[in-house]
């Protein structure tokens, strides 16, 4: 599941735009069909984003006459499109040869049978941020290559906080501080603490910046630990007791934090990358020039900690032409392409050395040295193909602790009674020692 | 007289068809599906029969009779707060005054809002600290600083009342105005006679000839509430934690989101029990005769 991305003034043109390009794709598709093999791709198709991908398409199909590459469009709705993709892959159908992954998927995809192994492609892994190898590896193998990157970031307003806050602790100082200069901002901190995927990405931030974790490398529940309940309470401490959060962050997602931080109401925002280029137009925003991102700082105990999010990409296990397919896969994640989709629409390369070439330092949207050091902190959500009901358990207990419906130690205890059974229940022990074995 | 018969369900054989297709296969495909592991995300499980596990797992999950609290609660409390300012409207509308057909159908707009938009209109007036809501009631000094609706359970329940009796409360006005129009006006005209005042002839001539309306009404509005889905989805998305959630959204989230067929085919099953008895509890206990043929 992604974070929403609310492009909504543009929507009806990348409607259009998406429309127009199917048809396009359709056409050349029909009169040229009994040329080679069709290739079909799928994934977010909208706006500035999906011209580039058509674009990327066309010139492999250029340099690769053999085969015929087709546009799929599917939902630009994270969970709208995993479900379609389910009942695809439920139907066994070789279509579309190549599926565009949330990060939390590929475990999910893989143990199900669904999308091929690529070890057997000799993939450059190497060349990869090793937490985006780690979200696409199961069972010992590399089922998704990465695509882009999504990382949580630390916004914070330059005006009032100069330098980056070196732990939790002194972020809280911080924001105190900042908050009651005269006509400082009414908020420390805003961040996603809705009950939605969204609670899960900034939790994780605060447990591993707690030195916590959900599950440990035995695929054993540890989200109950001293330090788990330590980051909760810490960030309940925030809403009730620094009050540096306001309530209202209970029933935000990442545009209502934007909006906030955007109008000059937050010392301290937790976002996405997204915000950066949405932020640095005057016109519209008060913070533009004022603001700077850094990785979510530590805690005593911890290690500064970012959530991982974006898009793999991964080959339909009953695709008629993996080979060609992950030509194309391979393609798609190539130095090149991923610096025009870096230059085009602001998405991060997932290839380290990609972060010292210069044409990436030209972009607006990136700070190249911030983003490199977020994503080399970053964390995988748990690499486990139940991750989505693990991560709805998570949601209601994090909320109900958060609202104050039960104390922070019971609703983690709670979360991980609910997760153990869960693992009980769809036989995952066994699925991973088969899997291992 | 045979052959006739034969004929008579002859005649009828293409709709008893057509149901058994629309109604009664669904549902007992639903029935055959509770019975079984069908997990679409976790092909490894396989699809075995497990009888009745699925109900079994209903049955110790808090979290399924908690949402049958909820449901039950939004149920009662906005179905009482319809049915009286339902009745209200209806008896003020069924006075003769001038633009009656205009005021008729002017109450009838909420009921025509598509109950996602307004379910959506409510979560604005509420949602924010500057919302209108909370302006309104500072303003009015009922409350000393605004206050976020959506994070507590008794806090966010009033919005999804207040959208629901706002939305309905027309439909229901509606229904009861039909039922008072069949009332015949001499009853009236002799209690009036007899000496009988207007709260007389209210509890007396009026209620216990609205019956059969209050029923209709009541079997309409109480299967809509078990089945409350969109307004809260859109409102609360039955938060916080889970304690505005109802046990449609449960169902929803076990079949649509977590693909669960089994279980939430079980699921399925179980509201609809539940609603059917309740359908049946209503005839039997308001004692009226669905066809009136009696009167």
């Amino acid at each position: 599941m992604s974070h929403g991305r609310a492009r909504t003034n543009d929507r009806a043109v990348a409607a259009l735009a998406a429309a127009a390009m199917l048809l396009f794709a359709a056409c050349q598709g029909e009169s040229e069909k009994k040329q080679g093999s069709v290739l079909r791709f799928s994934g977010s198709a909208l706006g500035a984003e999906g011209t580039l991908v058509a674009r990327q398409l066309a010139r492999f199909a250029r340099l690769n006459p053999d085969v015929r590459v087709e546009l799929q469009r599917t939902p630009d709705d994270a969970t709208q499109r995993h479900q379609l993709y389910v009942q695809w892959l439920n139907a066994q159908a070789g279509s579309p040869d190549i599926l565009q992954l949330d990060v939390v998927w590929t475990a999910e995809f893989a143990a199900a049978g669904w999308i091929l192994p690529l070890n057997r492609f000799s993939p450059p892994i190497a060349d990869f941020f090793p937490a985006t190898v780690t979200a696409n590896t199961w069972a010992g193998k590399l089922y998704a290559l990465p695509w882009f990157a999504d990382v949580g970031l630390l916004y914070r307003r330059t005006d009032l906080v100069p330098n980056e806050p070196t732990s939790l602790e002194a972020l809280a100082t911080e924001a105190r501080a900042a908050m009651a200069r005269p006509g400082g901002p009414h908020y420390g901190i805003v961040w996603q603490g809705a009950r939605y995927e969204g609670l899960i990405t900034t939790f994780s931030e605060y447990l591993g910046a707690f030195g916590g974790r959900i599950l440990d490398e035995r695929g054993q529940v540890v989200v109950n630990r001293p330090e788990a309940v330590r980051a909760l309470t810490f960030m309940r401490d925030q809403l009730y007791g620094s009050r540096i959060a306001p309530l209202d962050v209970l029933t935000w997602h990442e545009e209502e934090s934007r909006f906030a931080f955007q109008n000059g109401n937050a010392v301290f925002m937790r976002n996405w990358p997204y915000a950066v280029e949405q932020m640095s137009d005057s016109a519209s925003s008060r913070v533009a020039g004022k603001f700077a991102v850094s990785p979510m700082p530590a805690a005593a105990g911890g290690h500064s900690t970012a959530s991982l999010g974006g898009a793999q990409l991964a080959i339909n296990a009953y695709s008629g032409s993996p080979a060609a397919a992950y030509r194309l896969i391979a393609y798609l994640t190539a130095p090149e392409q991923m610096i025009e989709r870096a230059q085009g629409v602001g998405q991060y390369p997932t290839r380290s050395a990609l972060y010292s070439d210069p044409r990436l330092r030209a972009v607006r949207a990136i700070p190249v040295d911030q983003a490199k050091r977020a994503i080399e902190s970053a964390t995988p959500r748990p690499v486990t193909p139940i991750y989505t009901e693990m991560s709805e358990i998570l949601q209601i207990e994090l909320h109900r602790a958060l609202v104050r419906q039960a104390e922070p130690q019971e609703a983690l205890n709670s979360a991980a009674k609910r997760i153990e059974a869960l693992i009980e229940r769809t036989g995952m022990r066994k699925l991973t020692t088969r899997a291992g074995s | 007289m045979k052959s006739e018969a034969r004929l008579g369900w002859m005649l009828v054989a293409p709709a008893i068809g057509v149901i058994a297709l629309i109604a009664i296969f669904p549902l007992g495909w639903t029935v055959w599906e509770s019975l079984h592991v069908h997990e679409l995300r976790m092909p490894w499980l396989g699809k075995p029969f497990i009888g009745l596990d699925n109900y079994l797992e209903i049955a110790r999950d808090p979290r399924f009779w908690g949402a049958l609290g909820h449901t039950a609660f939004f149920t009662v409390v906005s179905i009482s707060i319809e049915l009286i300012l339902g009745l209200f409207l209806a008896l003020a509308m069924n006075r003769a005054f001038r633009g009656r057909g205009f005021v008729r159908a002017a109450v009838l707009v909420p009921w025509a809002i598509p109950t996602v938009v307004a379910a959506l209109l409510w979560r604005f007036m509420f949602e924010s600290e500057a919302g209108i809501a909370n302006a309104l009631l500072v303003d009015a000094g009922i409350l000393h600083k605004p206050i976020v609706w959506f994070i507590q359970a008794a806090t966010a329940w009033v919005p999804v009342i207040l959208a629901d009796v706002w939305k309905t409360t027309p439909f229901v006005a509606l229904l009861l105005l039909a039922g008072l129009q069949n009332i015949d006006l001499t009853l009236y005209e002799a209690a009036a006679v007899d000496g009988a005042n207007q709260w007389w002839q209210l509890r007396h001539v009026t209620l216990p000839l609205l019956k059969p309306a209050i029923l209709v009404t009541l079997i309409f509005r109480t299967l809509d509430g078990f089945r409350v889905f969109d307004l809260i989805y859109v409102l609360t998305g039955g938060g916080p934690g889970t304690s505005t959630e109802p046990v449609a959204l449960y169902t929803f989230n076990a079949l649509l989101q977590n693909l669960r067929f089994g279980y939430g085919s079980a699921l399925s099953v179980v509201i609809f029990a539940i609603t059917f008895g309740l359908a049946l509890l209503y005839m039997k206990g308001l004692g009226v005769n669905l066809g009136g043929d009696e009167r």
